[in-house]
């Protein structure tokens, strides 16, 4: 799954049409668009509202280890090496009230520039430049990017932002947000399917790891496994399958034996563990 | 969504994490200095990018990161009861650098840390003061290299060549490297000292490619140490950890002969030999991330640490220890 937090429907909309979402019917204060693997949730403005709207999103749809959440939207710049329209992947989100620091592992070649993302309660203008360390400023990264390292690897969350303005906050204009965004998302495409990719690779094992976790449930059942027995015989059996690339035949005779006590049970459990040792 | 299935690795290094309280330290800029491409990250303490949550340590070895830190406390700690300690008994460690470049598959760190990320402590100078006061209270035989490959390390932080002109002077202080390096540069632009011994890990070459494919092979490591015996160098050789495979006999035959074939024996200050082994608690967490022929192997409980059934673990230290007592006195063979 991949879960886009932005905080404006205007920021959203482009990546709504982009991906082609449809509008979900859930019964809260938030918007949440979705096709097939992708989520987006409109979070609304500042630090509070994005990590609830993303604390939200990913506990109302579930989440696994390899799900991925982006924030993605506009910022201002302080530093005068970045213009505007510039697409920044946040290699470090500060959040200025708490001054807590997050850091998203950066794995994966991608095509942004990299910057430090500072998120504020309020608005930040000109005459607050000098209380801050970050060299982009937000309203919502660093609640979002707490929220989800509740629950994500830290490669798996990232701020994407692009530069808006450059603290002149009050020129805002829709179409003009659309625009630029539009003209990045080849580039957060791009990362997007780089990180499935890289995550896709990883995860190859734990596939494999289905047809081993279906005879272990039948082995469960047949002998009345205690939870214990079965972690144990979960690791044996991988073991086994490790240094002998397949299980040994007589596996087929327990997973037909249907004990009737505990006792029984136990001293299958022993014969099977002999078996698979060594 | 079309997913293209691609995707690169970032470099190693290609981010760099500094405290922002040693920026300015020349070891600090020395080690920046060598990578001008890489991004400059700072940060307030190294915990903030090292203990994050769940980290994956088994992807973060693939793109390993740089974190530049100081060591405030605790420079010096005793070493564990499972290291061999040679017959001293103030066996002390250090770490100026934790984590390591080679990956090996069995390596305890997997377990130890939370994070694959490389921290460089560059305060050496704190270090340095803190075996001063020691020494002043005892004698020490200090490991500089045990939760990374200092010499390996060494053309990014120049720790291993300060510690040897650290000695020079310094009567009651033996500093042992073990390393699988084969930097013989490094060593070649050093006066050898007596103070230090340099312990190399050895292992078959079947065993190196299955379970330690990023390190140097066998001949280029024995290569090594034969030119550092003659440049004058102390050299250990560890054989350890032994790792029990299928044919281990053979193996473990040839790999002695061959061993004894190109070194000189009478040369080597010593041998270490022990069989796999980890704290409990270490191996749980490898489990988790790590599957594979290392963690997956039916250990049992042998003091708080996980090992060899003890037939299988009797039988590979005799046979190999009887190997190598037909090449060097037993009284120069240390078991573990
Ligand atoms: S060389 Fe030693 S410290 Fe480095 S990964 Fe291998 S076992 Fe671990």
């Amino acid at each position: 799954m991949i879960y886009i937090v932005t905080a404006s429907y205007t920021e959203g909309k482009v990546f709504i049409d982009h991906f082609k979402l449809e509008k979900l019917d859930n019964p809260s204060k938030f918007q949440v668009f979705n096709k097939d693997e992708l989520f987006l949730i409109i979070s609304g403005v500042g630090i509070v509202n994005s990590a609830i709207a993303t604390t939200y999103l990913l506990t109302k749809y579930g989440w696994r280890s390899e799900d991925i959440a982006l924030n993605i939207g506009i910022c201002g710049a302080i530093k005068t090496q970045f213009s505007k329209g510039d697409l920044i992947l946040c290699n470090k989100i500060i959040n200025h009230n708490s001054k807590k620091a997050f850091y998203p592992d950066i794995l994966i070649n991608h095509s942004m520039k990299e910057a430090v993302l500072e998120s504020f309660d309020f608005p930040v203008k000109k005459e607050h430049q000098e209380y801050v360390e970050g060299d982009i400023v937000d309203m919502e990264g660093a609640g979002f990017f707490e929220a989800v390292s509740s629950f994500l690897p830290p490669h798996n969350i990232h701020c994407i932002k692009t530069v808006y303005d450059f603290l002149e906050y009050d020129k805002i204009d829709p179409k003009d947000i659309a625009n630029i965004l539009r003209k990045n998302i080849p580039h957060i495409e791009d990362f997007m399917n780089s990180l499935l990719a890289f995550n896709e690779k990883y995860l190859k094992i734990q596939k494999e790891d289905e047809k081993l976790n279906e005879i272990l449930q039948k082995l469960k059942e047949n002998l009345h496994l205690t939870k214990s027995m079965e972690n144990e015989l979960k690791r044996i059996l991988k073991g086994y399958l490790v240094r002998n690339k397949e299980l040994p035949e007589e596996i087929a005779e327990f997973i037909n034996i249907k004990v009737n006590s505990k006792k029984e049970g136990k001293e299958y459990f022993e014969k099977l563990k002999k078996i698979l040792a060594l | 969504m079309k997913n293209s299935k691609k995707f690169s690795l970032s470099k190693p290094f290609s981010h760099i994490y500094v405290e922002k309280e040693v920026i300015s330290h020349h070891i600090t800029q020395e080690i920046l200095k060598k990578f001008t491409h890489s991004k400059v990250i700072p940060i307030n303490h190294y915990k903030e990018v090292f203990s994050r949550p769940r980290q994956s340590y088994k992807l973060q070895e693939l793109s390993k990161k740089l974190i530049l830190a100081k060591r405030r406390d605790t420079f010096l700690s005793p070493a564990s009861p499972l290291c061999q300690n040679f017959g001293y008994h103030y066996f002390y460690y250090t770490n100026l650098i934790i984590n390591c470049i080679f990956n090996c598959d069995y390596c305890f760190l997997k377990g130890m840390y939370s994070s694959a990320n490389i921290v460089i402590f560059v305060n050496i100078e704190d270090y340095f003061q803190e075996i001063e006061n020691m020494l002043k209270k005892h004698p020490l035989y200090l490991s500089i290299s045990y939760e990374t490959d200092l010499l390996a390390m060494e053309g990014i932080a120049p720790f291993f060549s300060q510690f040897v002109n650290f000695t020079y002077s310094k009567e009651d202080l033996i500093l042992e490297v073990r390393t699988k390096s084969v930097n013989y540069m490094v060593l070649k632009s050093l006066k050898p000292s007596p103070n230090v011994i340099l312990a190399w890990t050895l292992l078959p070459q079947e065993i190196i490619e299955r379970f330690e494919p990023q390190t140097p092979r066998l001949p280029i490591r024995i290569n090594t140490i034969k030119k550092a015996i003659h440049d004058g160098w102390r050299v250990r050789l560890s054989f350890d950890p032994i790792i029990f495979v299928e044919d281990w006999r053979e193996i473990y035959e040839r790999f002695i002969d061959y061993v004894f074939r190109k070194i000189p024996s009478s040369q080597i200050q010593d041998i270490s030999v022990g069989v796999f082994r980890i704290p409990k608690e270490y191996l749980k967490k490898m489990r988790k991330t790590f599957e594979n022929e290392i963690t997956l192997f039916p250990y049992i409980e042998d003091k708080e640490a996980y090992t060899y059934p003890s037939p299988i673990k009797e039988e590979l230290l005799n046979f190999i220890i009887s190997k190598i007592k037909n090449y060097i006195p037993e009284n120069k063979i240390f078991t573990i």
